[in-house]
């Protein structure tokens, strides 16, 4: 791995990995306020789970297009 | 690459441009690549050819560079490296690898084709090259090496899938025996298993002791593969399994080891989940390798048939050397029941050759002195020799097998809509798995959820599941049953048995795209010389007067155009030798310009010719008139004879059909093809023979370079067109046809020009093959249509639609059993197509019962 790609993979990881807290942020807000009593395993359990899932989303469309950017 | 890092994006190329042949052209290249935004130092080598150019990667490109460059009138050669990539399993593996490799600055284009693991790229050597294109593949965790052909070809693939299906065959003994080990152990509450299945099997520590090693032995190689492309931003159907897997078995250690963590306890342990999970998608990978590569047993037939040794002749002695030693010019020794090494010319001797596996053809062919052998064919009756004249990769085998190994390794454009789903799809799912836990994590649960659910085909109950596990259970389960692997499948495994199947039979497609357009065809021109007819004249009729005899008649003619070098004199000189009658040598010969020959012959004056050298010399000629008018009706060339001043008869020659001709013409009309005759002959010629063939559509007097003028006109009335054709001669109508196809050319296929070529010169291989095209078109249909089926019925199961109504949910274990099947389903359904006949063969199968094999006159 070059320089660049280096540069592109680090750029990229803190877009994925920001979006992905994002949407997992979203999800232990909404155990906040829906109104039902969610056990603490099931909230944390659920962050990990829509954590790991939305990772997986993000991780194959930010790094192209970071890659994309920084090395043309 | 040779690119060399100034500043973090700062890049360097160095492009080959072919085209310049002076200082000028070095500045114009120069002067027009500074132009570009973002390219800092451009300097060009006229002697080498390579411009060097240093540009800010996040500005500029190798494509606009290529393309200003080609702008002003230069070219930048493309080069192509076709390579092998094993471990690819399903079609999002192929988006991955495509996506990835294109990326790579300098690549233009990248076909992988899953069923024959290859990858074609084309790329601008200089801006990129196949090392690091090869490391690139190798990164997201595959193996890679550059195509081989030939007979190490053939032991590499073995090799691998033998490698592949050792490994696969361990996963299954490890995974199975243990899986069912587990099944029992979770059931053994149930039914009769208390009465025999001892108790600790159903201790919790013990399932985790026996699924671990499911999971994380034949379980392994999901999340390495997941993994190494997910650090390079490509997504994968290993994903969906990895992810099932890990989340069933995280699950079932916490419920295990710590019961009041919430995640449903003891109760909810699933490692039957984990387990079958695992063994199922093992189960699939196990009949993947096991299937894969039988749709190409064509061509490895063919290769398997390469003879290994021969026997030349060298300082006059024979000696046996390796087949790949033998050079051109070598005299070549074959004995009954051996395989022809190499392509050459028999210069002693006489047998019969099988050449079935070349050219389809099940009769023996007749050689001897002067005849063409084609390596690979086999020796049945005597012993010969022969001169080499082609050998290594120019036999007729090796041109052969690298075609169709192309046509596999191409694209059809109906792939197209299964590559963009495929590529998208593993993002898809995931998303929709997000959904999906969403929706049952914060509505269905609450709304829906009973503790009486079940899962289908199973007496598990899910009463001590808590909400966490319940929607992760539904999301994995989604994850899961959504690979595409069934789709990845369906187009190029038709395709590769397709081309097979034509390749068995001397039907060689040049293309994925060629199979697809030979059965979207609904319109076949034929050229007429040398395509529907035999293209050399033959004597037809032979009429005589009374007190002349037909076959004095026929030996006097011959005597007479002896000395005359017409193609009709030389027609009439052969068709007295084939009937066997003795053509004397004239005492003095005439020709006579426009109206014919004038010969004396044993104290005879013969005069042959047209109507005006008998009005001319005052003959009479009769009746003679009326039958010479039938005969041009005919399409013929017919010739008046006068011995001593008196008519003697007639003598008809004409270009006469193949003998298949009519039968083909009549089969496409039959398949609603329209069948139309191209021809530079007169239009009476032409519908004489379009009669005797049934065409009704005939295009005469075109000439050969407005023959691709007249396919455009059919063209534009909404017609899909093949022109059938001498490869060479009648290039540009194949060009411009939707399919061209070149008939009856041999064995140096690779000069032909052409989207099909037909090796035999049997016009019923037309038919051929737009009945394979049609037959493997259908099944890629039938393919496809079930892999959307699959995918979108399985899916709204697996999220669960049915389970407000019903209580049941599909266990992560069905999931992955239905995914297995799918995959499974369409590759068998595709290795049916290898029973697959076109019509003519099946009606040669029929007729040749039992097979008593006659040779045939050698081509």
């Amino acid at each position: 791995m070059n320089d660049l790609e280096s540069k592109a993979a680090r750029q990229a990881s803190v877009v994925y990995i920001a979006l992905s807290l994002t949407i997992t942020l979203i999800f232990l807000a909404i155990t906040l306020v829906n109104g039902n009593a969610y056990t603490s395993v099931a909230r944390v359990g659920g962050m990990i789970w829509v954590f790991i899932l939305s990772m997986i989303v993000f991780m194959p469309i930010v790094i192209p297009v970071v890659k994309k950017r920084i090395m043309g | 690459m040779s690119e060399t890092i100034r500043n973090e994006h700062l890049a360097q190329v160095s492009l080959p441009v072919q085209g310049m042949s002076c200082a000028a052209c070095v500045a114009k290249v120069e002067k027009t690549l500074k132009t570009m935004t973002g390219v800092q130092e451009v300097h060009v080598n006229l002697l080498s050819g390579k411009a060097a150019v240093t540009y800010e990667s996040n500005q500029a490109g190798v494509p606009q560079m290529v393309k200003m460059i080609q702008d002003i009138g230069y070219e930048v050669p493309e080069e192509e490296v076709l390579l092998t990539v094993r471990g690819m399993s399903c079609a999002a593996c192929v988006a991955k690898v495509e996506k990835a490799v294109k990326g790579m600055p300098g690549v233009t284009s990248v076909v992988v084709n899953l069923p024959a693991e290859s990858a074609k790229v084309k790329f601008y050597p200089g801006a990129v090259d196949k090392t690091r294109i090869k490391k690139e593949i190798q990164a997201l965790g595959y193996e890679v090496s550059e195509k081989v052909t030939g007979q190490e070809a053939l032991d590499r693939e073995k090799e691998a899938r033998q490698k592949e299906f050792r490994f696969q065959t361990r996963n299954m003994w490890i995974a199975w025996p243990l899986a069912m080990l587990v099944m029992i152990g979770m059931f053994r509450d149930m039914w009769i298993f208390p009465y025999f299945v001892p108790e600790f099997l159903g201790n919790v520590y013990v399932l985790w002791a026996l699924t671990t090693p499911i999971a994380f032995i034949p379980g392994w190689q999901f999340f390495k593969h997941s993994w190494n492309g997910l650090k390079r931003g490509a997504t994968d159907m290993n994903l969906l399994y990895a992810t099932g897997i890990g989340a069933a078995y995280i699950i079932a250690t916490i419920n295990t080891f710590w019961p009041d963590a919430g995640f449903g306890g003891r109760g909810a342990t699933f490692f039957e989940s984990a387990a079958l999970l695992t063994a199922f998608i093992v189960l699939g990978r196990f009949m993947e390798a096991l299937t894969r590569g039988r749709t190409s047993e064509a061509i490895r037939n063919l290769m398997s048939l390469q003879a290994k040794t021969a026997r030349v002749i060298r300082s006059g002695e024979e000696v046996e050397i390796a087949a790949d030693e033998v050079k051109i010019g070598d005299i070549v020794v074959v004995r009954p029941g051996e395989s022809i090494p190499v392509d050459g010319e028999v210069t002693e001797g006489y047998s019969a050759v099988d050449e079935a596996m070349i050219t389809g053809e099940s009769m023996p062919v007749e050689k001897r002195a002067g005849s063409q052998v084609t390596g690979a064919t086999i020796n049945k009756t005597g012993s010969f020799k022969f001169k080499a004249t082609r050998v290594g990769s120019e036999t007729a085998l090796a041109q052969i097998i690298k075609m169709v190994e192309d046509a596999q390794a191409s694209k059809a454009p109906i792939q197209k809509l299964a590559d963009f789903v495929a590529g998208h799809f593993i993002a898809g799912v995931h998303i929709l798995a997000l959904i999906v836990f969403f929706f049952w994590f914060f509505i269905g649960y609450g709304a829906f959820f009973t503790p009486t659910s079940q899962f289908i085909l199973s007496p598990y109950s899910l009463a001590e599941v808590g909400v966490f596990g319940f929607a992760l259970l539904l999301s994995v389960t989604t994850l899961i049953i959504s690979c595409p692997c069934a789709l990845g499948l369906a187009t190029p495994s038709a395709i590769m048995a397709g081309t097979g199947k034509g390749a068995e039979n001397g039907i060689l497609f040049k293309g994925a795209d060629a199979v697809e357009a030979s059965s979207k065809l609904n319109a076949v021109v034929f050229d007429k010389t040398g395509t529907l007819t035999k293209g050399e004249p033959s004597v037809t009729d032979v009429f005589a007067t009374e007190g002349f005899d037909r076959d004095d008649i026929l030996a006097l003619a011959a005597v007479t155009e002896k000395p005359s070098e017409h193609p009709l004199g030389e027609a009439i000189v052969r068709g007295a030798k084939g009937e066997g009658l003795s053509v004397g040598d004239a005492d003095d010969f005439e020709a006579i310009p426009g109206h014919g020959v004038r010969a004396t012959y044993q104290g005879q004056i013969i005069l042959l010719g047209n109507r005006r050298l008998m009005q001319q010399q005052n003959i009479d000629i009769g009746n003679l008139s009326e039958k010479m008018e039938q005969l041009e009706e005919e399409g013929k060339t017919a010739m008046l004879m006068a011995v001593d001043n008196k008519a003697a008869g007639i003598i008809a020659v004409a270009d006469i059909l193949k003998e298949n001709a009519k039968v083909a013409v009549e089969r496409l009309q039959q398949m609603g093809v329209q069948v139309a005759m191209i021809t530079g002959d007169n239009q009476r010629t032409a519908e004489a023979i379009a009669r005797q063939v049934g065409i009704k559509t005939v295009l005469a007097e075109v000439l050969p370079k407005d023959k691709a003028a007249e396919v455009i006109k059919l063209q534009e009335k909404g017609l899909n067109v093949a022109m059938v054709g001498d490869g060479i001669n009648d290039a540009p109508a194949l060009a411009q046809a939707n399919v061209g196809i070149a008939i009856g050319s041999g064995t140096d296929v690779a000069k032909e020009t052409g989207d099909i070529i037909l090796i035999k010169d049997d016009i019923r291989d037309v038919v051929g093959a737009i009945e394979i095209g049609r037959a493997t078109m259908r099944k890629i249909k039938q393919n496809l249509v079930w892999a959307f089926v699959y995918n979108i019925t399985g899916i709204p199961l697996a999220a669960g639609i049915l389970y407000p109504f019903t209580g049941f949910l599909v266990s992560p274990e069905l999931a992955s059993f239905f995914m297995a099947m799918s995959s499974v389903s369409v590759t068998i359904n595709t290795l049916l197509l290898k029973r697959y006949q076109p019509s003519f063969r099946r009606e040669q199968v029929k007729t040749s019962m039992p097979p008593v094999p006659q040779p045939q006159t050698a081509r």
